[in-house]
């Protein structure tokens, strides 16, 4: 292989020397600190941190869509938009609210939470966690262009072939919606390998993956799902592209293509994505849950394993999306079976929920409330879903507001209460303060009624015959009291996130006059809790070894023979302390991770404007990768020869021995007890 | 960790579950009112529509009681087991799980479901069987219309001498099956009547079979539930059903081809060149203009977008038009839906139902009401959302008022 030229883009590895900078701007930088460095970070909390901020963000321009969904459809032959108009704004708040909102925040958890929770220091691969971030926001940034660029995408988050053909759809909108997806997917898939390689290969010594907490699990299946899931919307993406862009006919009824082809495709990657947006949630209420319950969660092997059966299962129920397509008795009969049973796993996840919660000492915080809250209208959706899979009532209902009614007891109810109680919950950690808990209940119960207000009177509305996707209907069809009804709803939701965001800023202007909550204001069960809040850039010093499943728990509290806890060790005993010297060797911070991604919506949009900007993009692609790849695999300025290993602290003399006193030591704890 | 037991948070935990039960109280309550919904799913008119009917009524029944017992034990539980002050601190017993348990609620639900699945099995194959003696209708969807062929003769074609042609209105006989062929001109539709069978997509270069049947002579609305582009909300269809023996009359009505206006009636005699000039390269009037719409048809052999409107041979036989989003004619006053048969004139209107009311769907001997259809060929993108530069979709032909009397005055005798 040949040595790179220092006179190229990057410095080599291991020199240092200043004279090696001719393009200054791009050796690698060095800080961790201040508003640049987080353009730069290969650090998986900011990552985890900017996809959170990123997708709020998305999640307010998707629910002002909604808003604006919810106030046309207030009365018969509503007037605030017209039909082109409602047909971009319902096709961008779907797209917005699964791709640039779930998902994200679902990522968001993913890579801050997953490396704690197992012990690492970062993700397998920090640079990629980074360009996958870059890509997710300018592949969503690019794809709300489109609002200036002459309208957005007006075919259905779902994009039906030949309808979103450039004969029916001859706008630019649908070209946005595929190269901005055709990006975000990028960073779906290189994420999915960074978090798969992380759970598999970065677990604290003693961690067995039957000791993982539930989340770390289900961020696992959840990035398979991704892995698998993603490039076959990325194939049905490009036959679009090349359909729309370069007159290609894979979808063209009159050359002879196929429209039910798109519809295979595109539900073979939709429906293990609903999911993967849906199993972070779970995962994040399983490991909530015990904490509020104080005991842990019921059945562990039955929730992971109940998760699996669905990443697995989620393969072989795509067609049901197609009931009504024409595919024929015997397809739809099997599918119809198919999804009938996937209720099953569900329906094991529910009720091992309630069971944990029978027998506790139920503590009602805040992120409790959103846990019941997802138990309980989670299951609603799960029971309209079984409705579904019942083919021939589907005949009744697709298509209906009683389809959109059942998504969002799943998403909403489901994977965002699910959110919201790992917001909630989490934010000390990450932010070093609490959350205010009046205004946190009062966000719940507002949340909650907003929520069932919204989306409960769809039920009616579909069953009554009401379509979805009508950008308005007339009197006479008996839709206006509850659209009347869901509107209001709309609002009160939209209240509820603004008190949302009003709390974020309150609590952290009243944190200022109070003490840092600790490492462990929930009294805790898993690792993450163990070090301090906010976590420190080393996340462990040192590693702890896992002897148990809820380590963190029984270092505190050991067990008599029948279960009953015992405390062993004060929380600050077990916990690890900021203080001191932590002299971590931590990968350096990178300009290429943004640089790469930046190439890709210039790619975009010269594939919509002049091709020769595409060529600049590509370039720029082209030269990001090389400088990546030739970059020194360190900070030239760090002295790293005093440590060769990844995760050394100052005066640590030898890690095993280390970790087999601190197991030994909570082993005897327990013995005596007992 | 601050309390939350003020008087105020217990009224507003109060108020928001009593809201809840409200809330869900008044849904199921409205949900099975029949009433003023013309397009309920919960109303099944026919046989097919009635065995979905049958088969998910068990199915809520059941799901009904899976979340009351959820709710009910979550409830339970809160109430139960929830921490009673600052004081109580003894933690619980640590309870990792119960395999017994565990197993029994995995088999539990499955057991349930594959009841559910076994009604479900027969229920596919019965709604997918052929019915001995059915009306066979080709039905297509274009943007944003639909379009129906029958085969009268029972040759299984479409377009032998005898079989007839209409738009938008289906007419077919009480208690006959009616085996539908559905396709589309251009991109993908969905032919829903929610009263006589769930729906089904209309794919382009694809026919697929379907079915209905009506038990009682009715009028049943539709609309296309397939998202297919801008007007998607303004593409309606209605059923007419009547008695045999008046079908047969119908049919006999139809095969007739337009005949002229009559001289005296100078207006339409005008309207009918103006149709000409105007209507007749979209809008086939059978009889009239046979060629210049066979040529079009022969030019694009898939007609996709462009060359097709609605067949206009027995326009006034329709007490809609538009889709079937606006009135043509008077509707019958609320509470009748009967198909045909005039139930008021002209000059005494109050037996007539509101015709600005869709909900009430216009009767064909009913007088026409002006209005709607004055509008549409006025400007017809204003009364309905349409991309006729791009082909789809009636332009605006800025027609006079002269233009638009006579031309409403020739529609008019298109009986």
């Amino acid at each position: 292989m040949a040595t790179p030229d220092p006179g190229q883009l990057a410095l080599p590895s291991g020199n240092g020397a200043v004279e090696h900078r001719p393009l200054g701007v791009f050796t690698r930088p060095s800080s961790s600190k201040g508003w640049r460095s987080w353009f730069t970070s290969v650090d998986h909390k900011k990552i985890g941190v900017m996809y959170g901020a990123a997708a709020l963000f998305f999640f307010i321009i998707g629910g002002l869509e909604a808003l604006l969904i919810r106030v046309q459809l207030w009365a018969p032959r509503g007037t605030l938009l017209t039909a082109d108009e409602y047909n971009q704004v319902f096709t961008m708040h779907g797209t917005t609210m699964i791709f640039l909102v779930v998902m994200p925040i679902g990522a968001a958890f993913a890579n801050y939470l997953m490396p704690l929770q197992i012990g690492a220091r970062d993700v397998a691969f920090p640079r990629i966690n980074a360009f996958s971030f870059w890509c997710f926001l300018f592949g969503g940034i690019f794809l709300n262009t489109a609002w200036f660029l002459g309208g957005g995408a007006d075919g259905g988050w779902f994009m039906y072939a030949p309808n979103s053909s450039v004969v029916f759809s001859p706008g630019h909108g649908i070209d946005f919606w595929n190269i901005g997806l055709l990006i975000t997917g990028i960073a779906s898939l290189t994420g999915a390998v960074n978090l798969i390689v992380t759970v598999l290969n970065m677990r604290a010594p003693g961690m067995t993956l039957m000791k993982m907490p539930v989340f770390t699990w289900m961020t696992l299946v959840t990035q398979f799902l991704l892995l698998f899931a993603i490039p076959v919307l990325t194939a049905a993406q490009v036959l679009l592209l090349f359909d729309r862009a370069f007159d290609a006919n894979f979808f063209n009824v009159e050359a002879g293509g196929d429209p039910l082809l798109w519809q295979h495709l595109f539900w073979i990657f939709g429906h293990p994505e609903v999911y993967l947006m849906i199993l972070p949630a779970f995962g994040l209420v399983s490991d909530i849950l015990p904490v509020f319950s104080r005991k842990p969660i019921f059945g562990y092997p039955f929730i992971v394993f109940s998760g699996i059966a669905i990443g697995f299962m989620g393969w072989g129920v795509w067609a049901h999306h197609m009931f009504v397509s024409g595919i024929g008795p015997v397809s739809v009969l099997v599918f119809s079976l198919t999804t009938m049973f996937i209720a099953v796993p569900t329906g094991v996840k529910i009720l091992n929920w309630t069971a944990t919660m029978a027998r506790g000492k139920l503590k009602l915080d805040t992120p409790m409330l959103f846990c019941i809250g997802l138990i309980t209208m989670f299951t609603i959706g799960g029971i309209s879903g079984v409705t579904h899979s019942v083919a021939p009532a589907d005949t009744q209902q697709t298509d209906t507001y009683y389809i959109v009614a059942h998504f969002h007891y799943v998403l909403f109810g489901g994977a965002f209460f699910g959110f919201m109680a790992g917001f909630y919950f989490y934010w000390p950690k990450v932010f070093g303060y609490l959350m205010n808990e009046t205004l946190g209940k009062v966000n719940f119960w507002l949340m909650f009624v907003g929520f069932n207000l919204t989306f409960g009177p769809m039920h009616v509305l579909g069953l009554q015959g009401m379509s979805r996707r009508i950008y308005t209907y007339d009197a006479g069809y008996g839709f206006e009291f509850w659209n009347q009804v869901a509107t209001i709803g709309a609002f009160v939701l939209a209240g509820s996130i603004a008190l949302f965001i009003f709390n974020i800023f309150y609590s952290r202007a009243k944190a200022k006059s109070m003490a840092n909550p600790g490492p462990d204001p929930w009294d805790a069960r898993t690792i993450e809790w163990m070090i301090p809040s906010p976590v420190p850039e080393y996340n462990f010093d040192p590693i702890p070894t896992i002897t148990r499943r809820d380590d963190f728990w029984y270092r505190k509290y050991g067990e008599t023979e029948d279960h009953m806890p015992v405390r062993i060790a004060a929380t600050d005993e077990v916990c690890q302390s900021a203080e001191g010297e932590h002299d971590v060797h931590l990968p350096s911070p990178s300009y290429w991770p943004i640089v790469t991604a930046f190439g890709l919506p210039i790619v975009g949009y010269g594939l919509l404007y002049t091709h020769w900007l595409s060529l600049i993009g590509g370039l720029i692609v082209v030269a990001g990768i090389y400088g990546w790849a030739l970059e020194p695999p360190d900070d030239p300025e760090a002295e790293h020869d005093h440590h060769d290993d990844d995760h050394g602290p100052v005066g640590e003399v030898e890690p095993d021995r280390a970790e087999d006193e601190d197991l030994s030591e909570s082993e005897k704890e327990v013995e005596t007890v007992g | 960790m601050s309390r939350f037991r003020s008087p105020v948070a217990k009224v507003l935990i109060v108020a928001s579950l009593a809201l809840f039960v409200v809330l869900w109280g008044a849904m199921i309550w409205t949900a099975f009112e029949h009433d003023a919904v013309p397009l309920t799913t919960l109303d099944p008119q026919g046989p097919f529509s009635t065995m979905i009917d049958d088969l998910v009524a068990p199915v809520f029944i059941i799901g009904g009681m899976v979340f009351v017992g959820v709710l009910g034990a979550v409830m339970y539980f809160v109430l139960r087991y929830r921490e009673k002050g600052d004081d109580d601190l003894e933690l619980p017993k640590q309870t990792h799980g119960h395999t017994a348990a565990e197993v029994a609620w995995t088999i539990a639900p499955g057991i349930v479901l594959a009841v559910v699945a076994f009604l479900t099995v027969g229920v596919i194959l019965d709604l997918s069987a052929e019915e001995e003696g059915a009306l066979r209708v080709e039905v297509y969807g274009a943007q944003w219309w639909w379009g129906y062929n029958y085969d009268i003769t029972g040759d299984r074609s479409f377009d032998s001498d005898g079989d007839i042609s209409t738009a938008n209105e289906l007419v077919i006989p009480v208690g006959r099956p009616v085996e539908l062929r559905i396709t589309s001109m251009d991109v993908i539709h969905s032919f829903w009547i929610p009263a006589l069978n769930g729906k089904a997509d209309a794919v382009p270069g694809m026919h697929r079979d379907w079915k209905i049947q009506a038990d009682a002579p009715g009028v049943y609305r539709g609309q296309c539930t397939e998202f297919c582009g801008l007007s998607h909300a303004n593409m309606r269809m209605l059923v007419r059903a009547i008695p045999a023996d008046e079908f047969d009359e119908w049919v006999a009505r139809q095969q007739q081809p337009a005949a002229d206006p009559p001289a005296d009636n100078e207006l339409a005699v005008a309207g009918q060149e103006q149709f000409v000039n105007l209507c007749a390269s979209c809008h086939l009037v059978d009889g009239l203009n046979n060629e210049q719409i066979a040529q079009l048809h022969e030019d694009d052999e898939f007609p996709l977008v462009a060359g097709v409107a609605p067949d206009l041979t027995h326009f006034r036989s329709r007490g809609t038009f538009a889709g079937g989003i606006y009135n043509l004619t008077y509707p019958n006053p609320a509470g009748d839906d009967s198909p045909f048969g005039a139930t008021c004139t002209l000059e005494d209107l109050e037996n007539c139902g509101d015709p600005t009311d869709i909900g009430l769907a216009g009767n064909p001997d009913n007088p026409l009401y002006r209005p709607f259809i004055e509008d549409w060929l006025r400007n017809p993108p204003a009364m309905k959302p349409m991309a006729a530069e791009e082909g789809r979709g009636m332009p605006n032909l800025n027609l006079t008022q002269e233009q638009i009397d006579q031309l409403v005055a020739y529609l008019d005798t298109l009986r």
